[in-house]
Order: C-alpha cells, then sequence, then structure tokens
C-alpha cells in the first residue's frame, strides 16, 4: 500500500472528527481563563454606604463574588438563591459574599433590591474594571475565591437547580473545609 | 577634548531620554487606542472590533486601552492584558501559538504535501512515458522514410 493510500484516508478522518466535535459542542462556550488564577483586588464603592470596599479586606474568606444589574432578567431569577446561600452562611466568619453591580444607574439598583430582598453587600462597578479584570461576558456571572485568594470556579448563568447544589455541595462546602476542588 | 565629547554624548543621551519620557500628545494617545482597539474583539458583540463596536463593554475597553497608553504600555502588554483575563478568544488575530499554530501554518504544510504528492506522480508517469526505447518502436518502412526525406528537404530549401 502507497503512503498518499494511508495518509489521506487519515486526513479525512481527522477533519470529519473534528467538524463532528464542532457540531456536537457549544459553539458559544469560551473556557475560562480566570480560573486558578490570583482574583484581582479591587477598591470600588459600596451601593448603599458609599464607602470603598475592596476585596483584599476579606483575605483569609471564602468570598463568592457575583456580578448583576437591575435590567439583567437571570440576575432576578438566581436572586433567592444568593440570598439563601448567604443566608445559609452568613455567620460563619470564613465566608462572604458581595454582589457586583454591573453597566447599571444606583437608583435602579437600589430599587430591584428593596423588591427582591438584600441580604449581603454590593459594590458598584462604574467604569467596568472590575468586570472587565474578571474577565466578564454579561450578567450573571459568579466567582468563588478560596482562602488564597484564588479564583476555583466560575459559574455563568442563573445559580439555580443544578448549578446552585453544585455551587453549595461542591464549591463552597469543600473550600470552607480548604479542600481542592475535583475537576 | 575627551571631556567635552564625553560631556557633549551625556548631554545628547539625556535629551534623547527627555524627548522618549515626554508624554504622548492628544492625538498620537488616540492613533495608538484605535490601532489597539481595533485588534481586540468586542466580547459581548464578538464579530466587531473594540474600536468599531458601540456596546457598553467595549467602550470601557476603550477606556482601560486608553488608561493603559497613558501609562506607557505597549500594544503587547495591552493584549497580553486582555488576554490573561479572556483568554486568547479577545484578540481578532489568533495568535501564534498551541493549537492555533495549525491555522497559521496548516494550509501551507498541506500545499507542500500537496505539491511533493504531484511531484511524485508527474515524476512516475514522465518516467512511464520515456520508459519506450527506439527499439521498441514500430519500425519505419521506406514510403515513411521517403516522407521524412522530402520533410527535411522541403524544410532545408524552402521549397513547397
Amino acid at each position: 500500500m502507497k503512503t498518499w493510500q494511508v495518509v489521506l484516508p487519515l486526513l479525512i478522518v481527522c477533519l470529519v472528527v473534528v467538524f463532528y466535535h464542532g457540531l456536537y459542542g457549544n459553539p458559544s462556550y469560551i473556557p475560562p481563563v480566570i480560573i486558578n488564577t490570583p482574583a484581582p483586588d479591587f477598591a470600588a464603592p459600596e451601593l448603599y454606604e458609599g464607602k470603598e470596599m475592596r476585596l483584599s479586606d476579606h483575605k483569609g474568606k471564602v468570598v463568592v463574588l457575583n456580578f448583576w444589574a437591575s435590567w439583567c432578567r437571570e440576575c432576578a431569577l438566581e436572586h433567592s438563591s444568593l440570598l439563601e446561600v448567604n443566608r445559609r452562611y452568613e455567620n460563619d466568619p470564613q465566608f462572604v459574599m458581595i454582589g457586583v453591580n454591573y453597566q447599571d444607574k444606583e437608583n435602579l439598583a437600589k430599587e430591584y433590591l428593596e423588591k427582591h430582598g438584600n441580604n449581603f453587600k454590593h459594590v458598584r462597578d462604574y467604569a467596568g474594571k472590575v468586570s472587565i479584570d474578571y474577565g466578564i461576558y454579561g450578567v450573571p456571572e459568579t466567582f468563588v475565591i478560596d482562602k488564597e485568594g484564588m479564583i476555583r470556579h466560575k459559574s455563568i448563568g442563573p445559580i439555580i437547580g443544578e448549578s446552585y447544589t453544585h455551587l453549595i455541595d461542591k464549591v463552597i462546602e469543600p473550600l470552607l473545609r480548604g479542600e481542592t476542588l475535583k475537576g | 577634548m575627551r571631556q567635552r565629547y564625553v560631556l557633549i554624548t551625556l548631554i545628547l543621551l539625556s535629551l534623547s531620554s527627555m524627548a522618549f519620557s515626554a508624554p504622548l500628545t492628544e492625538d498620537e494617545i488616540q492613533v495608538k487606542v484605535r490601532e489597539i482597539s481595533k485588534t481586540l474583539r468586542c466580547a459581548v458583540c464578538q464579530s466587531e472590533s473594540v474600536w468599531e463596536s458601540n456596546a457598553e463593554l467595549a467602550l470601557q475597553m476603550r477606556a482601560i486601552v486608553r488608561e493603559r497608553v497613558i501609562a506607557g504600555e505597549s500594544g503587547d502588554e495591552i493584549r497580553a492584558y486582555f488576554i490573561s483575563r479572556y483568554g486568547d478568544f479577545i484578540v481578532l488575530k489568533p495568535q501564534v501559538k498551541g493549537i492555533n499554530q495549525v491555522i497559521w501554518f496548516g494550509p501551507f504544510i498541506l500545499l507542500a504535501v500537496s505539491a511533493f504528492l504531484i511531484y511524485r506522480k508527474i515524476r512516475v508517469w514522465v518516467k512511464q512515458a520515456t520508459k519506450v526505447t527506439p527499439s521498441e518502436l514500430a519500425p519505419i518502412d521506406d514510403a515513411g522514410r521517403q516522407r521524412i526525406a522530402e520533410a527535411l528537404k522541403t524544410y532545408h530549401t524552402g521549397e513547397k
């Protein structure tokens, strides 16, 4: 058998595999590069008190960072789950949850929280610097940062159903116990 | 005399360093911002560059590019910052690294392999075509010889 008679079918098979993979993969999924990298520190004004909050103020804690906006429907969908997460861990000194208000107006953000309820602190990202530092595409996006200040989890879309239980059981709980995440 | 040369060199060096550290003019900043923004993809619109897009995120990205240009960062440094946040996806021109190398070099490799295969095939054809020796050809009969002689004569004399 000649070389080209082996190489050519092999190339065709490779191409078919690549196209097959492309067809069945999610074309809009872009693997996050920020996982397992140090969480960028930020200084942003708190939504209510106006004083500056830094991420580094919470060093040594497991931080849940949720990016949201009042105009975002999916954010409203996940809001009760976020309140539940914070209710569950708010007495744990090793845990903190911070909301980052994204591309929004202050009064609309406050109205939204009054309507949907609130039990954690929020900062405003005026110029989008925090969002871009975290590689945000849209909202809602949620990050979990471990006690060493490393980003260990990123979730795109609302934290509801399976993603809620995954966040609790597979991310927050192990990180609070000081374990490393699997997968 | 030598001291004078040293002094002149030092003055020239300090002048050139002053020229390099001089702040950019607004026009220079604009040109750089445009140049860099055109190479970055708007993260939410995807098919447009940060320069072309009017999406809020693109405007914010442009503002960050501007800030970093003013701070004296190069285009590569600014692109590296965005890549560290969004991945290679954020640059419109794929980077020549990892699996991306297939995109850059694949067509050329394919072209070279195809050219090689065609060359080999042509060589085989040529070899097969020249395999016939004169003795293997059909013998020329007398009528043929006469026709050749006439043709040669016409060729040399120009007569028809």
